[in-house]
């Protein structure tokens, strides 16, 4: 006979019965998360998934453009996010492919106590900033460039190759294109890059689309989100993986409504069918995918649900 | 542009990845322009979490891949069972089992709910599982330091973490307990003489009499509905075996569970709550428990630890007409 009843549940241990109150000090709580880093083999590259942290976004009036808000946190909520805002987290990742040590994005820089944890994920994985060879953007939004320098303005990857997507450069570094830029986000957006870029403009090289960027990783269009946007293939003997960066933002929002319009989106409806025509991909190529905005580590499969997706995220690894 | 921008097709997938491993063949790395090694190993599997003013560690053993056994799940043909499994990107033919013991610090007490396969087992699974004692240490936590460890019910992989790879106590200044029905079901010498038909039965009869030789004066039993630590409840969720154990650790306004076994794999009996495991000892009250506790748990919209769920182990029950799915948490990187 199954004892547990509903009450248990909810009484739980409200039937404080302070048991072994014995004045202990105990063993002193850690009080801290561990570094989170996460790796993965690809044929012969190691991947490493080095997280710059995560933060609960009060939404904005629209943070969805076609979307109220009440909708979109009720899939927040069903998501179990903190209520009524949208939990974003940011995941570079390191490349090695045995000839190169390549980041892909570099994180939002310290601009909330949550986020910009990317040096001390790469210090726990004992990824030495001076040992990275390229650092690969897919575009040019905050969340994804800051981290290339650090808070005194020095460069974060000293000795890094800086590439950039061809698309994006030329859009958000015209000076035409910023005087029209509306207020908000995409204004910030253009001061990021001016501040990031600004003095070091002959350390950048930027990449065509269909182009290897770095061995084994080629360079997917996948504009919508912005101009310039940029997924990468990264591929070693049979095995790959599709780094969609930001495809969509939170899978819980956006793969499984792929018609939502995240405000961040330069091109909404580009971007929407961008997301369609990746997914579909993905998902009937059952390719290995890892998202920026995914949970951490953000890896798994795309699975095709009606009209929209659902994320598979791929079991840990306890063993590389 | 239009000439640089790759049209994103299904063939330039397909043919990108061959591109670029053929360019990778023709440009092969000189000694000195070799990237930094790789670090050749996988970080350790320690996540925290708080519950109130309980901090929380889920401290993976590891995970087992192994080829499906024919009767897995007893009462669905295999086909079906590997579809479950392919479905969720397991390897092909294989079914992947994962063991999250978890650490409980109430501030007072450390406890250690579950302590795997043992560290005996690290070398012959070639570092599979067995990995706790190693997971704890990255943890900053020395074994001397555990207060209690709490089982949930007998089966090894479970409790064979007591001992250590010598057979010597792994836990030297731990009160070891037991929930008082696994105890009094798995050392009777009248259920093992029944069981000796049964092999996966006579297994575990062996193993927990052997397991807990010379020990068995230093056990605790304990019963359900008991609050066996400050803020930590033993629930009775029978089936899996017979005195099989649930916790709630709660602290103020916040509460988790702690499932155990009421189901293996989430990705098969989550998703598939009447099928029965081939490790249950009553496969009927099993299923029984497992839609109690999981319409409650739904119901609660409670955090659920599952010792077989993927580490870090948690997340939320949602119901899908009479099936249920887990709904894992996002990976929190701040305390």
């Amino acid at each position: 006979m199954a004892k547990l009843t509903r009450r248990d549940l909810l009484v739980g241990a409200g039937a404080s019965l302070a048991v072994g109150s014995k004045a202990l000090a105990g063993v002193p709580v850690a009080g801290k998360q561990v570094p989170s880093f996460y790796r993965s083999k690809l044929g012969d590259f190691e991947l490493t998934v080095v997280s710059d942290g995560a933060r609960p976004i009060p939404l904005p009036p629209r943070f969805v453009l076609n979307v109220p808000n009440e909708e979109v946190l009720k899939a927040a909520e069903a998501a179990y996010m903190p209520k009524g805002t949208v939990f974003a987290p940011f995941n570079p990742m390191v490349v090695n492919t045995g000839s190169k040590l390549v980041l892909i994005d570099t994180g939002y820089g310290p601009i909330a106590p949550t986020v910009g944890l990317l040096p001390q994920s790469l210090a726990a994985a004992g990824i030495d900033p001076k040992s990275i060879d390229i650092v690969l953007i897919s575009h040019l939004h905050g969340d994804h460039i800051n981290g290339i320098k650090k808070p005194d303005g020095s460069l974060a990857f000293p000795n890094a190759e800086i590439k950039v997507p061809a698309e994006d450069w030329a859009f958000w570094m015209s000076d035409e294109n910023m005087a029209k830029a509306p207020e908000g986000f995409f204004k910030a957006s253009f001061g990021f890059n001016r501040k990031v870029f600004g003095d070091i403009k002959t350390r950048v090289t930027v990449y065509q689309w269909g182009s290897e960027v770095a061995p084994g990783i080629t360079a997917v269009e996948t504009a919508g989100h912005t101009p310039g946007h940029t997924s990468f293939v990264i591929a070693s003997g049979a095995s790959k993986l599709f780094f969609q960066a930001d495809v969509t933002n939170v899978p819980d929002l956006f793969l499984r409504n792929p018609e939502w319009q995240v405000m961040f989106d330069s091109e909404p409806e580009k971007a929407v069918a961008t997301r369609k025509r990746v997914y579909d991909m993905v998902s009937a190529e059952k390719m290995f995918v890892s998202g920026y905005h995914f949970p951490f580590p953000g890896l798994g499969w795309v699975e095709k649900v009606g009209t929209g997706y659902r994320l598979i995220p791929a079991a840990w690894n306890p063993v590389l | 542009m239009a000439e640089f921008s790759a049209e994103l097709s299904r063939r330039s997938l397909l043919t990108g990845a061959a591109t670029a491993a053929a360019a990778t063949a023709l440009a092969p790395a000189v000694p000195g322009q070799a990237a930094a090694p790789p670090a050749g190993k996988q970080a350790a599997g320690i996540y925290r979490y708080k519950v109130g003013d309980i901090e929380c560690t889920s401290v993976n053993d590891g995970a087992r891949s192994f080829p499906m056994p024919d009767t897995f799940v007893r009462n669905v043909p295999k086909a079906e069972a590997l579809t479950a499994a392919e479905a969720a990107h397991m390897p092909k033919g294989m079914v992947t089992v994962p063991f999250n013991p978890q650490l409980i610090n109430t501030g007072g007490k450390l406890i250690l709910i579950d302590c795997g396969l043992g560290a005996g087992m690290l070398e012959p699974s070639k570092g599979a599982v067995g990995r706790m004692m190693g997971n704890l240490a990255a943890a900053g936590v020395q074994p001397k330091d555990i207060d209690v460890v709490l089982m949930s019910h007998l089966h090894p992989d479970h409790t064979n973490g007591i001992r250590a790879a010598d057979n010597s106590m792994a836990f030297p200044n731990a009160e070891i307990m037991v929930p008082a029905k696994d105890w009094e079901f798995w050392m009777s010498e009248d259920n093992r003489a029944k069981a000796q038909s049964n092999q996966m039965m006579k297994d575990y009869f062996a193993n927990v009499q052997k397991i807990y030789a010379g020990i068995e004066d230093k056990v605790t039993k304990y019963d359900w509905d008991k609050e066996l630590a400050p803020g930590v409840t033993s629930i009775g969720t029978p089936g899996h075996t017979p005195g099989h154990t649930s916790f709630v650790i709660a602290s103020g306004s916040a509460k988790v569970l702690v499932q155990s076994d009421v189901t293996n794999i989430p990705e098969l009996f989550l998703r598939n709550p009447d099928w029965h495991v081939a490790y249950d000892v009553d496969p009927q009250q099993a299923q029984e428990t497992r839609h109690k506790f999981y319409n409650m748990a739904a119901a609660e919209k409670a955090l659920v630890v599952g010792f077989h769920f993927t580490f870090p182990s948690q997340g939320y029950v949602e119901k899908d007409g009479a099936k249920y799915r887990l709904v894992p948490i996002a990976w929190n990187p701040v305390l």
